[in-house]
């Protein structure tokens, strides 16, 4: 062992190294200060030319589909009171004032129409202009309300207590600064009266601003965390520096790129420095571990020695643990959702620029600044005797208990594909709030005395003009609305045949036996004529179209999740053959819609690039230990990180959502990374020695050391995030910590175990031709 | 659509002699109450085409038949929906008040229905047949109900025109201000800018057609473009006939029943 080979050429200025490296990460991070913009509009997320997004968009632009920030008023002795109404009637004036908000996109009890029909003729009235004070005008306005279905139950509770100002906003207006202003308005009409402010605006804006103002809080902790857990492991200030100065780098580095090419900072995006970290972290830690154990072996060696040993013996696995990671991550290009392409694109690259960092920082540095200050040499020979028994012993029963750990590895297996069959996808924003936050409690208050604060927009396509004219299609729409209303978590529905059942009720002298779409298509004609003539006819164009060739119907949901909105849809679909026989085909728009397809697209996108890189890594792997057989076990960790990461979100009831679909990537950067270094020392051990058995204990002291350390360090971290106070985050870190573990508990046991039945690396070796022989015999 | 008491004409001649001779040195109030006091018939039938334009280019017709006549009180006015086919004889009939504190009356009788209903609304701003006209639009303000200032005088379409402005005296009137292009001689406005309460530019309407028929000069022509919701109503006038002296029971809901001739 003591002859090492020479110091690789590029190694011989490590000067230079250094201050280029530096130079090169100071030009990123200016870049980075300077031109980093963060995309805070969710349609900027979707791709553009998806079918479904494209029909949303259009529809949503045709009928002016836009999502309403809701405000509730609630007075426990009832709405009907001069104050109250005056607030009602200040509160939509300031909100039709509002720059970001149209004047007429604001809807409550002041600005509706009350048309009212009796025997004689047609009445076209506000329900209140000036806000009435005496009784009798008050008990009228209420009797008005209580007769009038487009407002009961929709603007005004059943019970009398809480009125609704709904505004709608542009996709594009919502800004923390007017979110601050909605908020501090709502503050200064309560009282007696109390205020909620709710709808999808406010839950996005809410989530646009608590996500990442928590990580501004967890993130320090997180990487004190980390330092404080690698400085115990690495017992060295220095080492601790240059290995965090690697992930660092390669985070100023991706981000630079991302910010010289122009490309925003998406929120996913947020999640490369997570990757970055749980994977740079280990270059790190195997390098300055297998230096510490060369020099324990050559306790007389150079700095010089040492170095080139180091290179020597790590390049290799380094580079190809490396390599085969950033595959996994370009593979996600094949999504459809840029966001996500360029999380794998940018986290390939950290990962790569990681490699090239740890190959020459870190020796660099080695040979500027010299060795490693040496240990206290009695303690750190006992305690690392200590630790190689302890590996030695854990291989030698792993392998004598071989049963134990399959057994126990074919029942996670099994649970966790039954855990995995039960995942289900959820694009819901609410979700991500505690059950008993602000947020969330106005969302149940105003979804138990209303129809719904989310919505969900079915479009109906028919193959001629004037078809919703027709009295057969009207009532099929008006069944429609009725059965998916029916569902419980369905509160409302509005469209075209709520105006034509109100219009002839109010033209049979408000006869309730009227409600009902009439029989004659020119009466429903004349109605809407009257109405275009008596009422806004700008509200008929956001429920049908010019040509009465197609017609919008918004349900109100008592959810934003997934299975709310896939329970309405298929509610809808039900009697998708019905309206096809009338020549009338069924889309869907909406905020809510569009984000159960994003959903969707990016867990299959995930999903496709998981199969992808799995299969890229076996012949990736296989081609670098020359051997299928090795490709195939360097799978193991992966496959089973994976599976039982989606098993345990079923099991716990986690659902999938952009980020935490994103996290089984962590299980190939770190699967693949394990597995390599424990095969490629595996393959050193087994030809050295030429005996399995002890070619593992070997490797278990080698490798698994680094990889315990590397789990350690990062489960470490990545656990203070459970204490953080945005449920998404905790998520986050309970399943990094899951990822680590399982990967490092899988190679260690299950890879080890297949890895020394399959008797690789021993034909060509070994004397005796066989390992597995030569053991026995033994 | 102007119809004036036949009162006035007489007043306007003068007026018409009288500034033309003058007319650098005329106010914006008699600007303003020239064209107020233009001579119009006192009965008159006309076929409206009404073009509704949407955003996306979408269009709708309406063809109404319509029949309009000065009365003592105000002005009568009955109309026939000729087409689309679904609305034929919808009929629809106004009758508005020289009293400004009067409402109009208006009755509406669908067919469908066979039932003439009269309706009551409390807003002004109604939007004319869903229009983007209102009914004050097409009706005559009276000049003493803003304040009027001539801006300049400039040319248009080759014409020199007054530019006057017009600001309600009213602070709760939908419009904050109007601005008319108005040509002398003829006095009619060409052009006029409608601002919202904000005081931005809400509606431009143009008018592109006028025609003398017996002594009278009749617009029949006119777009109104609501700039804001990029929404445009074209209003066509064609078969005009003017003095036919139709009779005053004609404006009644059983003439409403009745349907087009």
């Amino acid at each position: 062992m003591t002859h090492s080979p020479p110091l690789p050429p590029w190694l011989r200025f490590p000067k230079t190294i250094l201050i280029v490296l530096t130079a090169v990460t100071i030009f990123f991070f200016l870049k980075m200060t300077a031109n980093s913009r963060m995309e805070t509009d969710l349609d900027e997320y979707m791709p553009k030319d998806h079918p479904a997004f494209v029909y949303s968009e259009s529809a949503e632009d045709k009928y002016g589909i836009k999502d309403g920030i809701i405000i509730a008023i609630e007075n426990p002795d009832g709405i009907y009171n001069p104050g109250t109404l005056q607030k009602i009637k200040d509160l939509t004036r300031e909100l039709q004032d509002m720059p970001e908000i149209e004047k007429t996109d604001v809807m409550s009890l002041f600005t509706a129409d009350n048309i009212t029909g009796s025997e004689y003729g047609l009445d076209v009235r506000a329900f209140y202009n000036r806000v009435p004070t005496d009784s009798l005008a008050l008990a009228e306005l209420r009797t008005n309300v209580r007769s009038n279905d487009m407002v009961l139950g929709r603007v005004v509770s059943e019970d009398e207590t809480v009125s609704l100002i709904i505004s709608r906003i542009g996709d594009d207006t919502f800004s923390q600064e007017f979110y601050q202003r909605i908020v501090t308005l709502a503050d200064d009409y309560s009282g007696p009266e109390k205020i909620y402010v709710a709808g999808r605006p406010i839950v996005e804006g809410t989530m646009a601003l608590l996500g990442p103002k928590d990580m501004v809080r967890m993130v320090p902790i997180v990487i004190f965390v980390i330092i404080l857990v690698l400085y115990l492991i690495l017992r060295s200030f220095r080492n601790t520096l240059f290995t965090l100065l690697v992930v660092l780098f390669s985070v100023i580095w991706s981000f630079g790129l991302m910010a010289y090419l122009g490309i925003p900072i998406y929120a996913v995006s947020t999640m490369i420095p997570v990757m970055l970290i749980a994977i740079g972290v280990a270059y790190g830690i195997h390098l300055y571990s297998h230096l510490e154990l060369f020099l324990q072996k050559n306790p007389q060696a150079d700095a010089r020695l040492a170095v080139s040993d180091l290179v020597h013996e790590m390049w290799k696995p380094v580079t190809i643990a490396a390599v085969t990671t950033m595959v996994g991550f370009v593979s996600l290009i094949t999504s459809e959702v840029y966001p996500i392409k360029y999380f794998g694109l940018f986290s390939g690259f950290g990962v790569l620029v990681a490699m090239v960092f740890s190959l020459l920082m870190i020796p660099a540095a080695v040979l500027v600044f010299g060795l490693p200050r040496p240990r206290k040499k009695i303690t750190s020979s006992t305690e690392d005797t200590a630790a190689q028994k302890f590996a030695h012993a854990f291989a030698a029963r792993l392998l004598q208990r071989k049963y134990v750990t399959l057994g126990i590895t074919a029942l996670i297996v099994i649970l966790a594909a039954w855990g995995t069959s039960r995942v289900w996808i959820n694009s819901s924003f609410l979700d991500k709030f505690e059950k008993d936050s602000d947020i969330v409690r106005t969302d149940t208050f105003i979804n138990q005395n209303f129809g719904g604060t989310s919505s969900l927009n079915v479009i109906l396509d028919a193959d001629s003009p004037d078809a919703f004219k027709q009295p057969e299609v009207l009532r099929l729409v008006d069944s429609l609305q009725t059965r998916v209303t029916r569902q419980p978590k369905v509160g409302d529905a509005f469209g075209l045949v709520d105006y034509l059942k109100r219009m002839n009720q109010v033209m049979h002298a408000d006869d309730p036996a009227f409600h009902i779409i009439p029989d004659s298509p020119e009466l429903i004609a004349q109605y809407l004529l009257l109405y275009e003539m008596s009422g806004d006819p700008e509200n008929l164009w956001k429920v049908t179209d010019y040509d009465f060739q197609s017609a919008n119907v918004t349900f109100q949901l008592k959810g934003d999740d997934s299975k709310t909105i896939q329970a309405a849809v298929a509610g809808v679909a039900d009697l998708e053959t019905e309206f096809k026989n009338l020549g009338i085909t069924l889309n869907y728009a909406g905020s809510g819609y569009k984000a159960l397809v994003f959903s969707g697209l990016i867990l299959e996108g995930q999903i496709k690039s998981l199969v992808i890189s799995l299969f890229l890594v076996v012949i990736l792997l296989s081609l670098m230990f020359r051997s299928i057989t090795a490709g195939l076990v360097g799978a193991i960790p992966i496959t089973l990180t994976t599976l039982i990461s989606f098993g345990v979100m079923g099991l716990f009831n986690i659902p999938l959502s952009t980020t935490t679909a994103l996290i089984s990537s962590i299980a190939i950067g770190i699967g693949i990374d394990y597995a390599v270094h424990f095969i490629d020392r595996y393959r050193i051990y087994a030809r050295q020695t030429g005996d399995m058995e002890l070619a593992i204990q070997k490797t278990m002291h080698h490798s698994g050391r680094a990889i315990v350390f590397n789990a350690i360090v990062v489960i470490a971290g990545f656990l203070v995030l459970l204490f953080s106070v945005f449920p998404p985050n905790r998520s986050l870190g309970a399943l990094v910590s899951l990822n680590m573990f399982t990967s490092f508990l899988g190679t260690i046991t299950l890879m080890v175990l297949v890895l020394e039945s399959v008797n690789l690396f021993c034909k060509q070796t070994s004397s005796s031709g066989d390992c597995r022989e030569k053991r026995s015999k033994s | 659509m102007k119809l004036r008491i036949i009162l006035f004409n007489a007043l306007a001649l003068t007026l018409f002699l009288s500034t033309s001779l003058t007319a650098q040195t005329m106010t914006g109030l008699e600007v303003v109450e020239s064209v107020y006091n233009r001579t119009a018939p006192q009965d008159m039938q006309s076929v409206l085409t009404m073009t509704l334009i949407n955003s996306r280019g979408n269009e709708r017709q309406r063809t109404i038949h319509q029949y309009l006549r000065d009365f003592p009180d105000g002005e009568r006015k009955i109309m026939f929906f000729a087409a689309p086919a679904d609305v034929r004889n919808t009929a629809f009939m106004n009758w508005s008040y020289n009293d400004g504190n009067r409402d109009d009356d208006q009755w509406i009788y669908l067919p469908a229905l066979k039932k003439v209903k009269r309706i009551a609304s409390d807003s002004k701003g109604d939007n004319f047949m869903g229009s983007d006209f209102t009914y004050d639009d097409l009706g005559d303000r009276h000049p003493t109900e803003d304040i009027h200032k001539i801006l300049r005088q400039e040319e248009l379409d080759g014409e020199m025109v007054y530019v006057v402005e017009s600001t309600s005296k009213d602070k709760d009137y939908m419009y904050s201000k109007t601005i008319t292009w108005i040509l002398p001689e003829k006095w009619y406005g060409k052009k006029r800018e409608f601002y919202d309460e904000d005081g931005e530019l809400l509606k431009i309407l143009t008018v592109d057609g006028i025609q003398a028929y017996d002594k009278y000069w009749i617009i029949t022509g006119m777009t109104m473009h609501n700039v804001q919701k990029d929404h445009r109503t074209t209003i066509r006038l064609t078969d005009i006939q003017v003095d036919q002296d139709i009779s005053q029971d004609f404006f009644t809901e059983r003439m409403m029943k009745r349907g087009i001739r």
